[in-house]
Order: structure tokens, then C-alpha cells, then sequence
């Protein structure tokens, strides 16, 4: 597949367009994505924050602030860790959207805050098994605030990170099930 | 004896890494986001999308802050002869700063426990060392002024806001060891208090001198005014503990009123920096 990402050239922050030009291709190839498609990602580099969204999955769109490929330890500067975790987890989740047998999942806007971290629990869980850095207690910790500090929880948590074939069905229930222990 | 060590000779491994105030302020990217983006707050809140992963940075910020405040205070326990001269210090305040210490190295301890407990490495973010640079002023009365009044009392508001983020999303573990620490922090700041007036009740002129050096280090890292009493202050001005760490009302308002300050001028300076920049973007158009 070939990736297209913008600006060819960053002036505000010292990313290397072909650095991630490759990076992406590296990630999609390892995650599935078909070889005659083309992906497109747009970086604003003017904002300093970790936001990331797919704005469409056929073609592959995805949406991403500066500050989530940027490396915490040195302001400004490339992490190709950040952009294997972002992009790798924004491909998975356009393979599951695409995927008839994964069930309908609600439009991003219309995502709760829980389900969209359980969702990305299992993305990030797939890509770790696929040889990625992963930050596996950062996301324990992300799901327990989403979830609750449970046994209940941890064990969702267990099921996503291991999981594979997982439907929406299943990621949204085993979300449901954690957060009703804690609210219960 | 050498008086104050530099900060770059601070012992660190290669985990570490340092990141400079001016960097951060030298940022391209805050003077070209758009007004109302540049001057927007959020509270640290678990309903923030990025809530857990802004609280790990915050943590790891109180992790460095802690290996420095150690430092620091073992410094003033080194630096300066026994004695009731200006440049040297009480034995009973050595003292009290031994007891800082061992305080501070068991909150570098809870600090990296948390870290795990979090998800963060040590040295995932970058360390500034703006804290053990307040703690080499060579009087030890604007020592304790600029960093137990000033800085630690920055760190009962941080600690303040941590206790109510682990009470917010449930976390027992982060509530309880930020309720400890924060006990540790209104201690700190209460013997700056009292060590500044035992040391200055006869020279005015010096108690009004670590005074001013307070204000300052109080305005320049309120972190440009995300330390305040604003609805949409990241870190919330914590009254009541500050109250118990031996500070007056009218001082908690002056407090208040130099972060405000800091976020004003900040936004002024960004302001400033955007139109420059824009004026240079239109130039080379």
C-alpha cells in the first residue's frame, strides 16, 4: 500500500515526512491492511496535544495532532514508538469498521469515553502481540479510571488485551459488565 | 566547604533527561494555535479524554520534583555553617531539614511506586530542574522561602488536585498516597513559615527580601497561571491546606492573584509571538 502524509514538509516541530512515510507503510503491512490501499494521514503539527481520529475508512483517513507522535522526552521531536501506537491502533480500528462480521460500531463522536477505551484495548493488545512497544500498565491504568479499580475490571481488561476475533458485541459488553460493578 | 552545587552536576542516570523552561516557552506551535485554543484550561479531571495519561505526566513531574527537593534540602544541611549569621543556619534548622529529607526520599519512593501503578517509566517525560535551582539561593532564610513556602506550597496545590483525581476515578491507591504526602508538604511549608520569622523577627529588611524572592518564584512557577482559583485552573489553589501550613488569608490572595497575573502576561507574550509570527508568514508571502 502506498501513504501519503502531510505536510511534506514540518516547520514548527522536527518531524521527517519519509521517516513517517515509512513508518506507516511498516505498520499497515504489519497489521493487514491490502496492499492496493492507499492511506492518507494529515499530522497538524501546530497542536502539541495526542489527539488522533480515523476521518474515514475507505480510503484510510486518519487525523492527527502533532503531539501524538511526538516524543515526551524531547519536546518536538519524532517518537516512531508514538506513531507505531497511533497509527497502528487507528489501522486496526478501520479493519474492524470495515469488517461485516465485526457488527456496527456507533460513529466516533457517538462513542462513550468507556467503550472507546475498551476498543482500545484490544487494538493496542493485538499490536503488541504483533511484535509493537506497548504500554501494557499504562492501559491497565487508563482502563481502571474508565472502568473501575476492580477484579471485575481487571479481568475485562485480560480478556481485550489477550482477545482476538472479538466482535463490537463482545467489547461492549465485557466494557458494560466492568463499569456496572463499579457504578453497582 | 562549596556553597551550592549546580544543577547540571546533579547525579542522574541515562534515564533522564533534562528540559529546559526556555524550551518550553520557545515553542513555536502555542503562538500559532488560535486564540482561543492557545488560552484554553482544563481541569485535571478523569472525564478528560486524556485525563489518566495527563495525571501519569503530572506524577512523573512530582517524581522529579521530589529527587530535587531531597537534594535541595540536603543541601541546606551541608551548605552552610552552624551559627545566627545570614549566611549560615541554626543547627535546629538543619535538623528540620534532615527530617525534610528523609520525608522527600520516601516520597521518591511512593512517587516511583505510583509511577509503576500508573504505567510510567522512569524518564518516560523530561525532567526540568526549576526546583533545585530556587533551592541554591546562598541566603538559607530565601532558600527556605523560595522553595518550603513557595515551591512546596506549589506542591500542596499539585497534591491537593492528584488526592482529588485518585477520589474522582476511585483509585484508592493514588488518593491514599497523595492524603500522605500532601500531610508531609503542609509540614514543609509550615516550618518555612516559622523558620522565616524566628530567623528575620529582628531584620525586617531580610524578611522583606525573602519575601519578594517568593513572590517570585510564587509567579514565575504558577506554571503561566495553571495553578489558580479559575474554574478552568489545571491545579486547584488548595485553601484550606495552605491555611493549616501556617499561611494568612491576604497571603493566599496575593497567591492567587500572581497566578492570574502569570496567565495575563503569558497570554499577552503569546499573543505577541502569534503576531510576529504572522507578520513574518505574510512577509515571505
Amino acid at each position: 500500500m502506498a501513504a501519503t502524509v502531510t505536510p511534506e514538509t514540518f516547520t514548527m516541530v522536527l518531524f521527517d515526512q519519509p521517516t513517517i512515510v515509512a513508518e506507516v507503510e511498516r505498520i499497515a503491512g504489519l497489521v493487514g491492511v491490502p496492499a492496493g490501499d492507499a492511506i492518507q494521514v494529515t499530522v497538524d503539527e501546530a497542536v502539541p496535544v495526542a489527539r488522533a481520529h480515523l476521518a474515514s475508512i475507505d480510503p484510510i483517513v486518519l487525523e492527527v495532532d502533532g503531539g501524538a507522535f511526538e516524543d515526551p522526552r524531547h519536546p518536538r521531536q519524532l517518537s516512531l514508538s508514538a506513531v507505531g501506537d497511533t497509527v497502528g491502533r487507528l489501522l486496526l480500528q478501520a479493519l474492524d469498521r470495515r469488517d461485516p462480521a465485526f457488527g456496527d460500531v456507533p460513529a466516533d463522536d457517538d462513542l462513550s469515553l468507556a467503550h472507546r477505551v475498551a476498543w482500545d484495548v484490544y487494538a493496542v493488545g493485538r499490536l503488541n502481540r504483533l511484535g509493537l512497544q506497548a504500554q501494557r500498565q499504562r492501559r491497565v491504568y487508563g482502563f481502571r479510571n474508565r472502568h473501575g479499580f476492580t477484579d471485575v475490571s481487571d479481568e475485562a481488561f485480560a480478556r481485550l488485551w489477550d482477545g482476538s476475533g472479538l466482535i463490537w458485541a463482545d467489547i461492549t459488553r465485557l466494557s458494560d459488565d466492568a463499569a456496572a460493578v463499579r457504578t453497582g | 566547604m562549596r556553597h551550592a552545587l549546580p544543577s547540571d552536576e546533579l547525579a542522574r542516570d541515562d534515564r533522564f533527561v533534562r528540559n529546559s523552561f526556555m524550551a518550553r516557552a520557545g515553542d513555536p506551535r502555542v503562538a500559532a494555535m488560535p486564540a482561543e485554543k492557545r488560552n484554553q484550561r482544563f481541569p485535571l479531571s478523569p472525564e478528560r479524554a486524556d485525563g489518566p495519561d495527563a495525571a501519569r505526566a503530572l506524577m512523573h513531574g512530582i517524581f522529579t520534583g521530589e529527587i530535587q527537593a531531597l537534594e535541595g534540602a540536603g543541601r541546606t544541611c551541608w551548605d552552610f555553617p552552624i551559627g545566627p549569621g545570614a549566611d549560615e543556619a541554626p543547627f535546629e534548622l538543619k535538623l528540620d531539614m534532615a527530617r525534610q529529607c528523609w520525608d522527600e526520599a520516601r516520597h521518591c519512593e511512593i512517587s516511583v511506586k505510583l509511577g509503576d501503578w500508573m504505567g510510567t517509566d522512569i524518564g518516560e517525560y523530561a525532567e526540568s530542574v526549576f526546583l533545585y535551582e530556587a533551592a541554591c539561593n546562598p541566603d538559607p532564610v530565601l532558600r527556605l522561602t523560595g522553595v518550603n513556602r513557595a515551591l512546596e506550597g506549589l506542591a500542596i496545590d499539585v497534591f491537593n488536585t492528584m488526592r482529588e483525581f485518585g477520589v474522582k476515578s476511585g483509585d484508592p491507591m493514588l488518593e491514599f498516597c497523595e492524603d500522605w504526602m500532601l500531610a508531609d508538604e503542609v509540614t514543609h511549608v509550615k516550618m518555612g513559615s516559622d523558620w522565616l520569622r524566628r530567623l528575620t523577627a529582628d531584620d525586617p529588611e531580610r524578611r522583606a527580601r525573602a519575601l519578594e524572592f517568593q513572590r517570585v518564584v510564587d509567579k514565575l512557577f504558577s506554571i503561566g497561571g495553571a495553578r489558580g482559583e479559575e474554574d478552568d485552573s489545571p491545579i486547584r489553589l488548595a485553601r484550606r491546606f495552605r491555611e493549616l501550613a501556617g499561611f494568612k488569608t491576604e497571603e493566599i490572595d496575593e497567591i492567587a492573584e500572581l497566578s492570574a497575573e502569570a496567565r495575563r502576561e503569558l497570554a499577552s507574550y503569546q499573543d505577541h509571538k502569534a503576531a510576529k509570527q504572522a507578520a513574518a508568514a505574510a512577509g515571505k508571502a
